[in-house]
């Protein structure tokens, strides 16, 4: 008859007792290990909506440089004829709208539709901005300032129309197959500055004086339904494809890019372009050059990269606004997590505490009795120290068996949510991540069930052995 | 050829109750030789438990030496005690105190615990002890389903199982009735007669008291009277008014014919 079977038999003398504390302990432990596990998944999501915003803060602070020493130049839309609103544009923020890098800012590319309005050369189910015959222009380049001249020209292809509800108004848009756009593949563009797409999936980018190659995004690859080598056939000609790019931040997900004369041709625009992106020579020059352009040209529209600079910086505030918010919402999660533990730990041990202290008073005599037959100060306290102990460990069990299953539910009642939306940048949701224990959790938890096992019985335990067996024979 | 196993000296035992003094114990000298078997009697409140408590090594005197197999106990410091009372003494109560969860051989194999490092030899020292308390068949029994007469036996074997050198007992009897009463007599006398053991008894029951060899009247923490037992008659085969031999089982003495279990008017005053 040893020490342990011993508390066995005290512990199933108060069956009801030793349940309502085993299940009272193993509900706390349980809520003690699923918080931190809410929290490790928390960390976790937050972590990678961190680093997600921060490549996107990289890349915009990337494109903010580069197109600090450009200018966007094309023919102003009431020169046209037509114009663009800008309010049919249904998220101006979201990924793919945000600015093409070369020539968005006048000539947005989606609006095939309107472009059909415009003169014969355009015409039919093909759709660019307003054209600009390309000879009036060659002059920009000799201003002095101007490093490189890019021709552009732009020419969406679409069909369908589509409905979006957006801040509840219904907008109607034609939506665009795909984005011819027709970039110069000469040598002191392709290699001086980016005027292609620089993430190349699958094949290769295109080359210097490259004909009859495209570069697909991969919306294109899925909408043609092609890889790299394939032919594809883009208005009535065929085309090698000859790489897939994944589109950044500041890239329109539906442009496919050929050669500026092979972008000609099939759209039936020889000698005209959309746009044209002047490269000055240094940041500094870029206003100078701009008015030099305008006084030129008083029909184009010059756009410096101030209006999206201004843009891009505000997106980056926003960006990193969400960050700031997801990393703060983090540490609210951690604060009430710390405080949640805290009180549980409290209210377990208080568990212990009492319900010791109790079987303490109520076994005063049998104390006396022990002590009185030879029984000594330390095993006595051993005795009431693994009573507890094995109550706790028990609850622990339990409790961990509780939290494997429960700990999902459990965490996300108990912990506010990290993320979610912000503004119009979706920095994912914690609640996505999955709430899993660890082995190395579960063996904490074990080890804090023993210790506040320990802890709430060696108070009581130190009281049993303090008893004086005289006093304790008079209890009844 | 006896020697003392217990000697008291100049005990003395106060109480603090709330601001007044207790003397529970007042320069209380006593002797006890071994194998010798003594009733303590007396007034509620005239120390006997105290007494009993301060021989045990369960509470400490105030004053005075208690010395016991030529220790003296009241030197030894407070985390030593237990192993005196472990291996010296062996206590009964008047309410068995038995551990309800364990069963008879358990509650006797307790003490041995610490004494006895084999698990087997415990337990067969428990069954031999059950044995001779005439329980045999009923180790396995919890107290809840032994009689009060049974329990106490229980009590009894495990008070026994370190063999110690005196056996207390409080008020063994004070829960019993007349005829468990009678039968646990018999059996301390028995052990004592037996075995040799030197049985400390309290007792409010001058029948048996009678039983045993020494009685002494307690009355305000002072040994008042002392007189002998029946019980030195029967050890002694003679009887204690004719000093003619007599056998153990003998109600009356065959000479004088007179009981040899009822004393008349003893402790009268
Ligand atoms: N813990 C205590 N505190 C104060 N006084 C006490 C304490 N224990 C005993 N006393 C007092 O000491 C005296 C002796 O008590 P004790 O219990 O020894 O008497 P007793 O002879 O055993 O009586 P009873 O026959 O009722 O059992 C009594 O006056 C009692 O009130
Ligand atoms: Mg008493």
């Amino acid at each position: 008859m040893g020490i342990i079977s011993r508390a066995l038999r005290n512990l199933s003398r108060r069956k009801v007792r030793a349940l309502l504390v085993i299940v009272a302990l193993s509900i706390s432990l349980s809520i003690m290990v699923s918080i931190p596990a809410g929290l490790m998944a928390n960390q976790e999501s937050t972590s990678a909506m961190a680093n997600n915003l921060g490549n996107t803060i990289t890349q915009t602070s990337q494109s903010i440089n580069e197109t600090l020493s450009q200018i966007d130049v094309s023919m102003s839309s009431n020169f046209a004829g037509f114009g663009f609103s800008q309010a049919a544009t249904p998220t101006p923020n979201t990924s793919g709208r945000n600015g093409g890098s070369t020539s968005d800012v006048t000539g947005p590319q989606n609006f095939g539709g309107f472009g059909g309005a415009g003169g014969g050369q355009f015409g039919g189910a093909s759709g660019t901005a307003s054209p600009m015959n390309q000879s009036l222009y060659s002059d920009i380049a000799d201003i002095s300032g101007v490093a490189a001249v890019e021709e552009i020209l732009t020419a969406s292809q679409g069909s369908s129309n589509q409905t979006t509800t957006f801040m509840g108004r219904t907008f109607t848009t034609l939506i665009t197959d795909y984005t011819i756009q027709g970039i110069p593949l000469i040598s002191e563009l392709v290699d001086g500055y980016t005027v292609l797409p620089t993430n190349i999936t699958a094949g290769r980018n295109l080359q210097a004086g490259e004909s009859g190659g495209v570069l697909l995004s991969q919306n294109n690859s899925k909408f043609f339904d092609v890889g790299v080598g394939d032919e594809v056939k883009i208005v009535n000609e065929t085309f090698t494809v000859v790489g897939i790019y994944s589109p950044s931040s500041t890239e329109n997900i539906q442009s496919l890019y050929m050669n500026l004369s092979d972008a000609q041709r099939i759209t039936n625009n020889t000698g005209y372009i959309t746009s044209l992106k002047v490269f000055t020579t240094s940041s500094e020059l870029v206003d100078t050059v701009a008015s030099s352009i305008s006084s030129l040209h008083s029909e184009l529209t010059v756009t410096t990269q101030q209006d999206r600079l201004n843009q891009l910086q505000q997106q980056q505030s926003l960006y990193e606004e969400a960050l700031a918010s997801a990393q703060s919402s983090l540490a609210a999660t951690e604060a009430t997590a710390i405080q949640e533990i805290i009180v549980v730990v409290a209210a377990t041990s208080l568990i212990v505490l009492f319900v010791m202290l109790y079987t303490v008073r109520e076994r005063t005599k049998e104390i006396g009795t022990l002590k009185a037959i030879g029984f000594s100060n330390k095993v006595v306290m051993g005795q009431f120290l693994i009573e507890g102990l094995l109550l706790s460990t028990i609850a622990g069990v339990v409790g961990i068996a509780i939290a494997a299953f429960a700990a999902p539910t459990l965490s996300s009642l108990l912990l506010p949510t990290v993320g979610t939306q912000m503004g119009f940048v979706n920095v994912g949701n914690a609640t996505s991540s999955t709430v899993t224990l660890s082995t190395t959790l579960m063996l904490e938890a074990m080890g804090v069930a023993v210790l506040l096992g320990v802890v709430g019985t060696l108070y009581p335990a130190w009281r049993a052995a303090k008893i004086r067996p005289a006093e304790a024979m008079k209890y009844e | 050829m006896s020697k003392p196993v217990l000697q008291i000296e100049n005990l003395n035992k106060t109480y603090m109750l709330g601001k007044r003094l207790v003397n529970a114990l007042t320069n209380l000298n006593l002797t006890v030789n071994k194998g010798e078997f003594i009733a303590i009697m007396g007034p509620s409140g005239s120390g006997k438990t105290t007494l009993l408590n301060v021989i045990g090594c369960i509470d400490k005197p105030t004053e005075g030496t208690v010395t016991i197999d030529d220790v003296n106990v009241t030197k030894t410091p407070e985390n030593k005690l237990y192993k005196v009372r472990r291996d010296k003494m062996g206590f009964i109560f008047q309410s068995f105190n038995l551990l309800p969860y364990l069963n008879a051989r358990e509650n006797v194999e307790l003490p041995m615990e610490g004494k006895i490092k084999s698990r087997e030899e415990r337990k067969k020292r428990a069954s031999e002890l059950l044995n001779l308390v005439g329980l045999s068949g009923r180790e396995n029994h919890r107290p809840q389903r032994l009689s009060q007469g049974e329990q106490q036996r229980v009590a009894i074997a495990r008070a026994l199982a370190n063999d110690p050198a005196i056996i207390l007992a409080d008020e063994p009897t004070g829960n019993l009735d007349t005829k468990n009463k009678q039968e646990i007599i018999k059996l301390l006398a028995n052990l004592n007669l037996n075995q040799g053991t030197t049985i400390i008894m309290v007792t409010h029951d001058t029948n048996a008291a009678l039983h045993t060899e020494r009685m002494l009247l307690l009355k305000d923490g002072k040994i008042v009277k002392e007189k002998e037992g029946l019980h030195l008659a029967k050890k002694n085969s003679k009887c204690p008014h004719c000093g003619a031999p007599i056998k153990i089982t003998d109600d009356n003495c065959q000479a004088c014919k007179k009981p040899l279990f009822q004393t008349d008017e003893l402790f009268a005053s």
